[in-house]
């Protein structure tokens, strides 16, 4: 007799676990700084594209959100968090970059300025549905209801004074051509976007050049930070996000001129091995065959000469 | 005389066996139509001395990097054709080698969805050897708007070739990049206009090896080729409106 009951609770239970649901737990960083920390897997329907980091600080006048994360479902999810956390009504989204996993959560922030630089939102209206189709094809049901929401406002670099929070805003470029930064002067943390990723493999889509990365580096790594916030990866206190990225950098430019030197065809290149330093880096081989296809055409360019007569 | 029959039967299974052996690795739908469209429905095994390699995933649908290397199966090739199952416009290429040319090409296509690429080697006996590879994609990269004509000033780069030349063992790989659109038809309002002909020649103008391109093959087409000494080639090209091109590797 209790079997069938089991049975039966068990299938009632099913379409329940089955829900969609974004496992969003903000963790406090910094006094009034928050963080929703995602995975360093590749985009997944396990994981609803959660492998971004986004955050929220807490002013006197209302909370500034960075980042709205991979989809419409995760914006209201981060929402509902916020709001969990403090009775502050959000004032202000501010986007990193215009990729799809920070940006496809801006629907559930309709309702409130979304601010960018002018190079973010340009490259979102570009390229934002291609992207949002494609992580449809990548996660799945996730991204039901999930559209583009083009930024409201357009971002200039300097100071950003919000409630008396001074939050020092920066206009770089190496990973997407416009990457805003955000140092938050009272607490030190330093929302760096996708220019730093740590213990994850960098992605090389729109990079107008690792020489342009790398000098970003310097000028991030100049500021008067105490706490790293990576857009994916762990946080760091320390400048090992830094270290790593430049070592990536570094092994991967040397890596393209090499191959275009001696020749190599794209299929050789994406089979490179990879240094054992790298182990602990997720992801490294897929983004080598991605940033390949991003990368090399320009090294083989510089490699060959004009021939046709 | 039962046994006589038993033996018949075991060896009609035997060959069924083969037979089945040589059946697709993957499974495509669109083997059997293109064995008989491109190939004729001449004799074929599936070979892994044919090898193709793509990555296997486009991040780019339009300009996906393949690889082709039959150099396992010696001097005995005569043709490889090579083919996209899934696309639109399966074809990429036609190759002749020659006798001076290794039986390797290094190409890159447009895919419109995840798709088997392949590479049939004709020997001299009359078989297709057939190596094949798996791409994933998003797609839509013969559909894609043109990137060349975007560009401004992309008529007066029409069939400029850039070109390198790299050591191989007693031999060298030419690399080169053409300047041109290869419109395959499908954009709107855009004809067809492509390079469809090249071949590499040597000093005194003798044909080494023959190319014949079909529009699957990427915008500002990127080609490698590997000799098996050291001369100088000339490299001949003509699109379909009649444009030729020269260049000097």
């Amino acid at each position: 007799m209790r079997l069938p009951i089991l049975i039966i609770a068990l299938c009632l239970a099913l379409p329940l676990q089955a829900e969609l649901r974004y496992p969003l737990q903000p963790r406090q960083i910094a006094e009034n700084v928050w963080l929703l920390e995602g995975s360093t897997d590749n985009f997944g329907p396990h994981n609803g594209g959660n492998i971004v980091n986004t955050g929220f600080i807490v002013t006197d006048a209302g909370v500034v959100v960075i980042d709205s994360g991979p989809s419409r479902r995760y914006g209201e999810t981060m929402r509902t968090a916020i709001a969990d956390v403090t009775g502050q009504p959000v004032a202000r989204v501010l986007l990193t970059h215009h990729h799809p996993d920070h940006v496809l959560g801006n629907q559930a922030f309709a309702d409130v300025p979304i601010a960018a630089l002018a190079g973010t939102t340009e490259l979102l209206r570009e390229q934002g549905d291609a992207m949002a189709e494609n992580m449809y094809r990548l996660v799945g049901d996730w991204m039901r209801g999930t559209e583009v929401q083009l930024p409201s406002e357009i971002l200039a670099p300097g100071v950003l004074d919000i409630g008396g929070r001074r939050l020092r805003l920066l206009a770089l470029r190496g990973h997407t051509g416009a990457d805003l930064a955000v140092l938050d002067e009272r607490s030190g943390v330093l929302f760096a976007g996708d220019l730093l990723f740590h213990q994850r493999a960098l992605t090389t889509p729109n990079s107008p050049g690792l020489d342009v990365w790398l000098a970003d580096l310097d000028t991030l790594e100049a500021l008067p930070w105490k706490l790293l916030v990576p857009g994916h990866g762990p946080v760091a206190g320390d400048a090992a996000p830094f270290v790593q990225m430049r070592d990536y950098l570094g092994w991967l430019d040397g890596l393209l001129r090499g191959a275009a030197a001696t020749g190599e065809d794209m299929n050789e290149v994406i089979q490179s091995s990879i240094p054992e330093r790298f182990d602990g880096v997720s992801l490294t081989r897929y983004e080598l065959i991605r940033s390949v296809s991003h990368l090399y055409p320009g090294y083989e360019a510089r490699q060959l000469q004009r021939v046709d007569e | 005389m039962n046994m006589r029959i038993l033996l018949v039967l075991l060896l009609v299974i035997r060959v069924d066996g083969l037979f089945a052996a040589d059946a697709d690795p993957l499974q495509s739908v669109m083997w059997d139509y293109h064995h008989k469209g491109l190939l004729d429905g001449e004799p074929y095994v599936f070979d892994e001395r044919v090898k193709v390699q793509a990555p296997p995933f486009a991040e780019d649908a339009r300009q996906v990097p393949v690889h082709i290397d039959a150099r396992a199966l010696g001097e005995d090739v005569v043709r490889i054709e090579a083919w996209a199952d899934l696309n639109p416009i399966p074809r990429v290429f036609t190759f002749v080698p020659g006798e001076q040319v290794l039986p390797l090409v290094a190409i890159r296509i447009r895919v419109e969805q995840a798709t088997p690429i392949r590479a049939a080697v004709l020997t001299r006996d009359g078989v297709w050897h057939v190596g094949s590879a798996k791409v994933d994609a998003a797609g839509g990269g013969c559909t894609a708007p043109s990137v060349v004509r975007a560009q401004p000033g992309w008529e007066d780069r029409l069939g400029q070739v850039i070109g390198g030349r790299f050591p191989r063992g007693e031999g060298s790989r030419l690399r080169l990049q053409v300047s041109h659109p290869m419109d395959n038809g499908l954009v709107g309002g855009i004809p067809e206009f492509f390079l469809n002909q090249a071949e590499l020649r040597d000093a005194e103008g003798t044909v080494l090896a023959s190319l014949e391109l079909y529009p699957a093959v990427s915008e500002n087409p990127s080609l490698s080729l590997e000799l098996k000494g050291r001369q100088d080639t000339r490299l001949w090209l003509r699109d379909n409106n009649g444009n030729e091109f020269e260049a000097a590797l």
